[in-house]
């Protein structure tokens, strides 16, 4: 039985199964939901109205055994940025659908009353059932009831009160394997785009899944040894390496190291009470209260740079502080406590939100006057507005553009509507570049692989060069190609010193898919999906000038290195020429 | 003005008289004079380079052949933090000397 699209119609309250057509036959991931959103959604649509889907598509070998490959992408139009929009997450949910031969689940139409729904999916059929006694409560509760209603053993995608405002600030949250409302397919505002279609909740329960199909079990048997044997003998992914002893925060300290972690709005990038913040820090008061670290956000992950937060009783677990997380709700509000971060955090998991979005938003309404920076109490209550569904909780749950305008903030830190997130583009260029040119609107994932061998490029270069356009490119193709495996992004480290990784990372592919993929097909497949989400973004609107940083990072010096973002206009456009 | 020594992570325990609040490096001074290079520094405080991962001069992405001179900050982190700088950024080195 071959790979199946679960559509979702509903304002008809419908579900139906659907061949995988042909022409999707070896797409998956963010290759799949941004075909489908190119072919299905009119780019000019409003992100909330009618036409609008949300699309949900595990990578293509998600669901295996292939190591750390539980990644799922969401697509579809952002409220956000009004372009297209992959947000990922990694989730046993996404595993689930793998194995359930489901290759993407599409959910369009609209509700024509008020009513909130749950979507429950399970091998033989579906099942519509009222979600009205949600509305209005925090996920951390929710996912608590859903998981006695339903069994531990179920997944659960939700979108929480940011997106009953339909706020652009709003994810898509799914549980971690302790059901905790921890993993989100934040960015982009697609939360409220589902909320917008009446479905709240999709739970999945896998019993009886034929797992995944996979037409040549040599080669993919073959090709994920050679992944495993890559990620266990390399530096940054082994056991005891940089992701697995303090997680993605080590980079706290590096970055501030480096002058490039903004501090308070993007005023600065380095302060040394931004030690008390790190991931040393946060490791060593893990293990003292009794939180768990390392940890992974979905089975089979053998990277395992997740970890479990909690209050300092060893209580009220809150999930993963990850780097752009405590960096967006610490630092960057001037806040440098790490108990103030973590339930900075919770408070955006139990609301639905994207935290680096909110964190950015936080900061933006801090110099806007609605607190005072360095106010962790004050950041809070600002959140109990949104949660209080206030007149100013609304202009918050739409992120930091729209905080900026609404509190006349001009130094508003965002690219296509959407935030940066933990590096200043002034003392790091090259993701500048990609913040600047990913279809995606500000977005360091879009850029992130490190992978440009794989391009046969070098792969060094000066942080404060401004010739960039190339490294930038390579990159963002290459993440198109990670995004579309179901892989994590975080294999790139692993899978460049060691060909084969690499090399297993496409037979894995080639195992599941039956087809005879090369290295050299990396490039081409990376392209297609960039110019596909690219050419969704002109026809909503977009040109040339949307892809700009903001004014005042072109005028204003950013300490320590003093240095503004001075990469040119015709650089910016040679990224991609179509 | 001597040259600033930033240890990060297991580095600190080299210097276990030295103290150092939590998450934050182990900070502490050395006399310039007879420093010329980097490589100087990991002899003086008994350190190998394949103990380390990124080291930062002025926030500048070094390696052992780095000039440091009085005044200067030398961050260095250890193995077991290494991420992101290998495969993003140019080490720089002095390589005339």
């Amino acid at each position: 039985m071959p790979r199946k699209i679960l559509r979702v119609n509903m304002k008809k309250l419908e579900t139906n199964y659907e061949d995988l057509p042909e022409k999707y036959q070896y797409l998956g991931g963010r290759g799949l939901t941004s075909t489908i959103v190119a072919e299905e959604v009119p780019p000019t649509c409003h992100p909330l109205g009618p036409h609008n889907k949300v699309v949900l598509a595990p990578g293509i070998v998600t669901g295996t055994n292939a190591p750390s490959s539980g990644r799922l992408s969401v697509g579809g139009k952002s409220p956000l940025t009004g372009g297209i929009k992959e947000a990922n997450v990694g989730t046993n949910f996404a595993q689930m659908l793998g194995r359930m031969r489901i290759g993407a689940i599409i959910i369009e139409g609209q509700t024509e009353g008020k009513d909130y729904y749950l979507l429950k999916i399970t091998n033989d059929k579906t099942e519509f059932i009222k979600a009205n006694k949600w509305i209005g409560k925090g996920l951390y509760e929710v996912y608590k009831d859903l998981r006695k209603e339903f069994g531990e053993k179920i997944g659960i995608c939700g979108v929480g009160i940011a997106a009953e405002l339909f706020g652009g600030n709003s994810g898509l949250c799914f549980n971690d394997p302790e059901g905790l409302p921890s993993r989100y397919a934040g960015r982009g505002g697609l939360g409220a785009v589902m909320a917008s279609r009446g479905l709240k909740f999709i739970v999945v329960d896998e019993t009886g899944a034929p797992g995944v199909e996979i037409k040549n079990e040599e080669v993919f048997k073959k090709g994920t040894a050679k992944l495993l044997k890559a990620l266990g003998d390399h530096d940054v992914t082994k056991p005891g390496g940089a992701l697995n002893t303090y997680g993605t925060s080590v980079l706290i300290n590096i970055i501030n190291e480096n002058g490039g972690l903004p501090q308070r709005n993007f005023s600065r990038g380095q302060d040394e009470r931004a030690e008390k913040v790190s991931g040393e820090a946060k490791a060593e008061e893990i293990k003292k209260r009794g939180g768990v670290r390392p940890h992974s956000c979905h089975t089979g992950c053998v990277i395992r740079c997740s970890e479990v937060w909690t209050k300092p009783n060893g209580k009220d677990p809150v999930g993963v502080l990850e780097y752009e997380s405590v960096w967006a709700l610490g630092p960057n509000c001037e806040i440098y406590d790490l108990d103030t971060i973590g339930e900075l955090n919770r408070a955006c998991n139990d609301l639905g939100l994207d935290t680096i979005e909110t964190g950015t938003t936080l900061a933006v309404a801090m110099e806007g006057g609605l607190a005072d920076f360095g106010d962790g109490k004050a950041a809070l209550k600002l959140l109990e507005e949104i949660r209080n569904k206030t007149p100013t909780g609304r202009i918050l749950a739409n992120g930091t553009e729209f905080t900026g305008k609404a509190f006349g903030v001009t130094r508003i830190p965002t690219v296509k509507g959407q935030s940066m997130p933990a590096y200043d583009p002034r003392a790091i260029k090259g993701i500048g570049v990609t913040y600047a040119t990913t279809p995606m609107g500000a977005d360091h994932t879009a850029g992130y692989a490190i992978a440009t061998e794989i391009m046969g490029v070098g792969g060094e270069a000066d942080r404060l060069d401004t010739k960039k356009a190339e490294l930038s490119r390579n990159l963002q193709v290459a993440t198109a190609v990670v995004d579309s495996t179901g892989y994590c992004l975080f294999i790139a480290f692993a899978i460049l010193d060691i060909v084969e990784g690499l090399e297993g990372v496409v037979e894995s592919v080639n195992g599941v898919l039956g087809t005879s993929l090369t290295l050299d097909d990396i490039p081409t497949i990376g392209m297609q999906v960039i110019e596909t989400e690219i050419k969704f973004n002109k026809a909503a609107g977009f040109t040339s000038l949307d892809d700009r940083l903001p004014e005042f990072m072109k005028e204003e010096k950013f300490p320590p290195d003093n240095e503004v973002f001075n990469v040119s206009d015709e650089e910016l456009d040679s990224v991609f020429k179509f | 003005m001597p040259i600033q020594v930033r240890l990060y992570g297991d580095l600190r325990k080299i210097l276990p008289q030295h103290n150092y609040s939590k998450g934050a490096p182990s900070v502490f001074d050395i006399d310039g004079t007879e420093i010329k290079l980097v490589s100087d520094i990991f002899k003086k405080i008994g350190i190998e380079e394949s103990e380390t991962s990124h080291i930062f001069v002025n926030r500048i992405f070094s390696g052992l052949r780095k000039k440091v001179k009085d005044g200067d900050r030398v961050a260095i982190f250890p193995k077991n933090m290494g991420l992101l700088y290998k495969w993003y950024f140019k080490k720089v080195e002095d390589n005339d000397e």
